[in-house]
């Protein structure tokens, strides 16, 4: 399971989804704008507050780092 | 297999020579981390010539869609140049995951990255309180106070993203007045969000877990004085990305690739740099474009010249 944290104008963001879009890998967005729970998560499992921050499989991921998400993804394919 | 030319950079201006070099059918091989360069972070773009406004997401996706229009031309995305070195006549280029590329020339457009402030606290909080990217983070200071260091343009810029959300922005500026366009700085002054702090140096960043304030030096009485704000947005300009070529090319005082203003040559003969990395007077989009296709076809001729030689 992934979910991305994101803000509304976020480039790296949205260079992050369109990358799981573009590669077919489903993932759920959690908006932390508007989503006070959602940002309590993404800080609890950062520890810290930028984003993007995506989940993959419980490996941390800040920001739109490709290679991170390619070991994590291979990892937990 | 030994390429004419590799371009390292997908902004504006590596586009801008791979779109050049592919119709000038030079072998050539484009590495980058991903397309668009800093403008990703623009909101919206208005000086681009030709389009009254795009957001620089989108500008960045127009810009991989027509280098990919390019019929002869090689792209590596997603790759990390770990290394540059002149071997022979020639160059090899080492990428993080290992593999290595020659060519007959290079072109560097790897443009610059957000300046630290360089003081305590300022890694520590790095993504606690501390953003260098406000169009990402400003959403995150809903309701809280925020400082922006820097008052030129990116400044300004990051206190316009952060006016929607912020309860206060205080924008801290080294000299005695914004140097950011008048434009924005009228905006921003009118507001009553917004407190502007000249003469102000500074010098740490501190809190627990996340950031609580900052202190900084009045340089009017030399007296240091404290800012109670949940986020610090450095935004004091940029540094060019000169790590990979530093021992190759002759640098300038602040680091940047010193360039032949005419072939945008560096003094490392075979190797050419265009856009923000370099000694050029203006870091702007359109005119980093100009120089890289000035380099290409500079490139080009010296890649002719090559040939007759070898004919002779």
């Amino acid at each position: 399971m992934i979910k991305i944290y994101s803000t509304t104008h976020c480039p790296y963001c949205k260079m992050a989804k369109d990358y799981f879009t573009k590669n077919s890998v489903a993932f759920e967005e959690y908006n932390v704008e508007n989503d006070e729970k959602a940002l309590e998560e993404m800080v609890k499992k950062s520890g810290q507050m930028g984003v993007p921050v995506i989940d993959i499989d419980g490996v941390i991921v800040v920001g739109f780092d490709r290679h991170a998400i390619e070991h994590a993804l291979g990892n937990s394919s | 297999m030994v390429y004419d030319l590799i371009i390292v950079g997908g902004g504006p201006a590596g586009v801008a020579a791979g779109i050049y070099a592919a119709r000038k059918a030079i072998k050539t091989l484009l590495l980058t981390k991903d397309f668009g360069g800093q403008s990703v972070n623009s909101a919206s773009i208005e000086n681009f010539i030709g389009f009254k406004s795009i957001s620089g997401v989108d500008f960045a996706k127009t810009l991989e869609e027509h280098l990919r229009a390019q019929e002869d031309i090689e792209i590596k995305d997603g790759v990390l140049v770990s290394k540059v070195e002149k071997v022979g006549g020639g160059f090899e280029i080492s990428t993080a995951g290992g593999d290595k590329f020659q060519s007959k020339t290079v072109l560097i457009t790897l443009g610059s990255g957000y300046k630290k402030l360089n003081v305590p606290g300022e890694k520590e909080f790095e993504g606690k309180g501390v953003f260098y990217c406000s169009i990402c983070d400003a959403p995150l200071m809903k309701g809280k106070k925020a400082a922006v260091i820097g008052g030129g343009n990116s400044g300004l810029e990051a206190a316009f993203d952060l006016l929607p959300y912020a309860e206060k922005i205080s924008i801290l500026e080294f000299t005695d007045s914004l140097r950011g366009d008048p434009i924005y700085q009228e905006k921003l002054k009118k507001d009553p969000k917004v407190e502007i702090i000249t003469k102000a140096k500074t010098v740490e960043i501190f809190g627990e877990a996340f950031v609580k304030g900052l202190k900084y030096v009045d340089l009017n009485t030399n007296q240091e004085k404290m800012l109670d704000v949940s986020g610090v947005f450095v935004a004091i300009g940029y540094k060019p990305n000169t790590d990979l070529v530093k021992d190759l090319v002759k640098l300038d005082e602040f680091g940047r690739i010193v360039v032949d203003h005419k072939t945008y040559q560096t003094s490392c003969p075979g190797l050419w740099a265009a856009g923000d990395i370099t000694d050029g007077l203006y870091n702007q989009i359109n005119p980093a474009m100009g120089d890289a296709i000035k380099a290409v076809l500079n490139v080009y001729d010296y890649l002719n010249k090559l040939i007759t030689a070898d004919d002779s």
